[in-house]
């Protein structure tokens, strides 16, 4: 039997288990441990999505719980309805607040997130205690009783989770799968990279945090009508907050189940701990046993106990995955799959075409007191393969990143196909037709190959998030570039074990993906053999003559000799000449640039690496 | 307007007092970039101590503070070595859960030795202020400022001028350039984090007089410093300085225009609001990013 079959089974068996489990015993002390179990993984489950496949820790988390406790019970109090229909509005207040506190993770990273999600759960704890007119303050809100027959006191509560929690791992399945999913997978890896193909992370976040809100209030409505009092310091507890991560991590963070199984290791412990303990003392020893099992399990199972224990049987038992072995590349197909020549056709009238691609005007740019870039004007003519030299430190990666967006200039436009661009995000210039490779190669390493392309994505609609990202047209787009540039063979690799050079070659087809205008290439052949350098430049020359522009820097003198039409020398953040490549090999200027004493002046500024 | 004035002038000397309090955590950000949430739970833990040696020895509380940051400093050293040296190298956002761990051990540990019951430490000079004008200036309050800004006067001294400090600048701005120096970074970094420590160890003999605590007062010293921190900008010790005296400011004018109880939400309010509209704080500076990975 294969690990799919045995964990097919598994939890086939886990879940008959738990629907009939209330039918055969009326046990009152497991029932509850049961809902509460069931409560902790939903919140688990949700919490995995915003910051196991994200990687923006919330320790906040139960504040959904608390909002989606309140909103149903107050629906249910004032309109005199049940708090199971009032229990999904709840959900959907829960997931309006996620994304309005979302609107901090647009321009904070990591940390800031973690401290926003702990300042709301204090805020909302305070505002429902404060504001005693609507949520009775800390005296307490108690619920309607339920009016069903005492034998079955618990069914409606224990089914409507065990129903809310399949459908809360079915959803993060499904988010797992989809296009968004890959998305915040390489948002965990890489943001401003991910920004760079065109995945517009500040939507992708939002959305993540709203889905892994609205599980958590849809919980809370029914855990309020569950224990039918609901009180500030219980509903927005910092502890249930930090048993959500606690839950998370001893499953496994950013997997499928870890959080489920995390919760059900972790609920047994909480009654156990609440039996044993009693006293004035409990809760103190609560807190130091659940501080300390938290920093312990962060610190030494950063990916979770139960995935780094696997990790470790398996080393012990010698099963390492094997490397991925050197293979040759096939050779290079002569043409460019049809579909995909079709797709790269200029599609821009006659008059456009007359006009440079790219007019960059005036770019300026100063680190502090290094001027990187001043006054740098070039153009790159349409269907061009432009190059762009200088010495080292002369601000050619600058330029780069200032147009592709990872910096904004001090002045200076560039304008694309006639649009300006340069107030544009990268996201947005990712979708205006604008790709780019790095020096050191910048791949998503957690996704695998097809993943990496997959995520690329040239316009921004929910429909396409929802699309499953390793099936369907994209995954076949996918295939079709991966295979163009000869890495078809390692679509289901993990692109953090390929090669460097295959690393570069799954880099250059993840920017082909966004069937960019203008390709922008940073030393694509540095640091790899020559055989991949002739293939490098038989792709780029192809890609040309499908219609693509490419603008490249490349100190390989030859190569770019041989592959430009025309090249722009920088110097001191300056274009010093420009012309064809014959020229350009003559140029007195650019000779001193190169072999002179300027060069070591430009170097200081450090703006190339 | 007397109430406005005294209102201000509350809020300046309680400013003070916050300012230290940030200082510690703010300094240990600057220099490794972990935002030490153990920091409420060390400040209280210290006015635990304050409280403890006050009823013992009957000694001025706020010259406890020549007892109590020393001894903090012990404690924030070991802390350093036990957890946060292996916590640095996992993921900010990781590292900073650790600390909030270590925060909940804290505040266990101080409820079963001291009991879930206020404390407070009362010297005779408690309930006293000096009049001047219509204005009161509560004695406790002005000598607490005082102490505080002695003690943020020698820090900066101490971070500027000497050679500690001159190395925990150097390690804050390049580790490998430190080392290259022949810096002996973990031995700086340790030496920052315990004197982060310390300031709350000061911080928490001058509280203790200003304020009755428990151990889960720990919670809103946490966000009170957060939002310090991040109202004055993350890693920058002026700008903890302006943030604290805005944040007292901000809730004595609450406190005295709209409800005592709403005091209290101020810091999480701005926090939140400071990271929609300026997530650099006032003071902070934007760093490069396309230079982090490459």
């Amino acid at each position: 039997m294969t690990t799919t079959h045995v964990r097919r089974s598994v939890i086939g068996a886990a879940a008959a288990l738990l629907l009939l489990f209330p039918v055969l015993s009326d046990n009152a002390y497991y029932q509850n441990m049961a809902i509460m179990a069931f409560l902790m993984a939903i919140m688990a489950s949700g919490w995995n999505i915003i910051s196991g496949y994200t990687g923006y820790i919330s320790l906040g988390q139960s504040a959904f719980l608390g909002i989606g406790a309140y909103t149903s019970a107050l629906l249910a109090i004032h309109l005199d309805i049940s708090p199971f229909l009032a229990a999904p509005v709840g959900g959907v207040v829960a997931a309006f607040f996620a994304v309005v506190l979302a609107l901090t993770g647009r321009r904070t990273r990591g940390i800031a997130f973690v401290i926003v999600s702990f300042a709301f759960l204090e805020l909302t704890g305070l505002l429902a205690s404060n504001w005693t007119g609507l949520t009775g303050g800390n005296h307490g809100l108690p619920l309607p009783l339920p009016t069903w027959d005492r034998d079955v006191h618990n069914w409606p509560f224990y089914y409507s989770l065990l129903v809310l929690l399949a459908v809360t791992v079915w959803g993060s399945w499904a988010i797992r799968r989809s296009k968004l999913g890959i998305g915040l997978l390489a948002i965990h890896d890489d943001e401003s990279k991910a920004e760079g193909v065109g995945v517009r992370a500040d939507r992708y976040k939002m959305l993540a945090f709203a889905a892994s809100a609205f599980p958590i209030g849809i919980a809370g409505g029914i855990y309020g009508y569950y224990v039918s009092f609901l009180e500030p310091a219980a509903m927005f507890d910092i502890v249930i907050a930090m048993q959500i991560v606690l839950a998370a991590h001893l499953g496994g963070v950013g997997t499928l189940w870890g959080p489920v199984l995390g919760a059900f290791l972790l609920e047994p412990l909480t009654q156990l701990t609440n039996q044993q303990l009693s006293g004035p003392d409990a809760g103190a020893w609560r807190l130091v046993i659940y501080g300390a099992l938290l920093a312990a399990v962060v610190l030494f199972f950063p990916k979770g106990v139960l995935v780094e224990g696997a990790k470790w049987w398996r080393r012990i038992r010698g099963g390492e995955p094997q490397a991925t072995a050197g293979r040759r590349l096939p050779d290079l197909p002569a043409t460019l799959p049809a579909s995909v020549s079709e797709r790269l056709r200029p599609s821009a009238g006659d008059g456009a075409l007359a006009r440079p691609l790219v007019t960059v005007d005036g770019l300026r740019k100063s680190f502090g007191g290094v001027h990187a870039v001043q006054d740098c004007s070039f153009t790159v003519e349409r269907g061009s393969i432009t190059g762009l030299i200088g010495p080292n430190g002369s601000g050619k990666t600058t330029v780069f990143n200032l147009l592709d967006g990872s910096l904004r200039q001090d002045a200076g436009t560039i304008q694309l196909s006639g649009r300006m661009v340069h107030t544009l995000a990268r996201w947005q210039r990712a979708h205006a037709g604008l790709a780019r490779t790095y020096q050191a190669t910048r791949v998503f390493p957690h996704l695998t190959t097809l993943e990496n392309l997959a995520v690329a994505s040239d316009a921004f609609s929910l429909g396409r998030l929802r699309a499953s990202a390793i099936s369907g047209s994209e995954a076949k787009r996918a295939r079709e570039w991966l295979d163009f540039v000869g890495m078809g063979a390692y679509a289901d690799h993990p692109a953090g074990q390929l090669s460097y050079g295959q690393q570069k070659l799954v880099e250059l087809a993840q920017a082909l993906m966004l069937e960019p205008q203008l390709l922008l290439l940073d030393e694509p052949a540095a640091g790899i053999s020559p055989a991949l350098v002739e293939r490098l430049s038989a792709i780029i020359r192809q890609l040309n003559g499908c219609g693509m522009t490419v603008l490249i820097v490349e100190h390989n003198m030859p190569m770019v000799l041989s592959l430009c039409d025309r090249i722009h020398v920088l110097a001191q953040g300056r274009v010093l000449a420009s012309g064809a490549p014959g020229q350009i090999e003559r140029n007195p200027a650019v000779l001193d640039a190169y072999l002179g004493g300027h060069s070591a002046h430009g170097a200081t500024s450090g703006a190339t690496s | 307007m007397t109430e406005l004035v005294q209102t201000l002038v509350f809020g300046v000397l309680v400013g003070g007092v916050y300012s230290l309090v940030a200082s510690g955590m703010n300094l240990v950000f600057g220099v490794m970039k972990v935002v030490n949430l153990a920091q409420g739970a060390m400040l209280i833990l210290s006015a635990y101590l304050t409280y403890s040696l006050w009823k013992a020895v009957d000694l001025d509380p706020l010259l406890l503070v020549l007892v109590t940051a020393p001894s903090m400093y012990v404690v924030g050293w070991a802390t350093y070595y036990l957890f946060i040296e292996r916590a640095r190298t996992t993921d900010p956002a990781m590292a900073l859960v650790t600390t909030f761990g270590l925060a909940l051990i804290t505040k266990g540990i101080m409820a079963l030795l001291w009991g879930n019951d206020q404390h407070a430490v009362t010297p005779a000079y408690a309930n006293r202020s000096f009049t001047l004008g219509s204005l009161h200036f509560p004695q406790a309050q002005l000598y607490a400022c005082l102490v505080a800004v002695a003690i943020l006067a020698g820090l900066y001294a101490l971070l500027r001028y000497t050679w500690l400090g001159q190395s925990v600048q150097a390690a804050a701005s390049s580790s490998d350039g430190a080392r290259l120096i022949g810096i002996e970074v973990r031995k700086v970094r340790a030496a920052a984090f315990a004197l982060g420590v310390a300031a709350a160890g000061a911080g928490g003999a001058l509280l203790s007089v200003l304020y009755p605590f428990t151990p889960s007062s720990t919670d809103h010293w946490i966000g009170l410093m957060l939002s310090i921190i991040v109202l004055g900008g993350m890693g920058s010790l002026p700008g903890s300085v302006l943030g604290a005296v805005l944040i007292a400011l901000a809730e004595s004018l609450t406190a005295a225009y709209i409800a005592p109880d709403w005091a209290t939400a101020v810091p999480y309010l701005v926090i939140i609001l400071v990271l929609l509209a300026r997530p650099q704080g006032l003071m902070g500076i934007r760093l490069r990013e396309d230079m982090s990975r490459a």
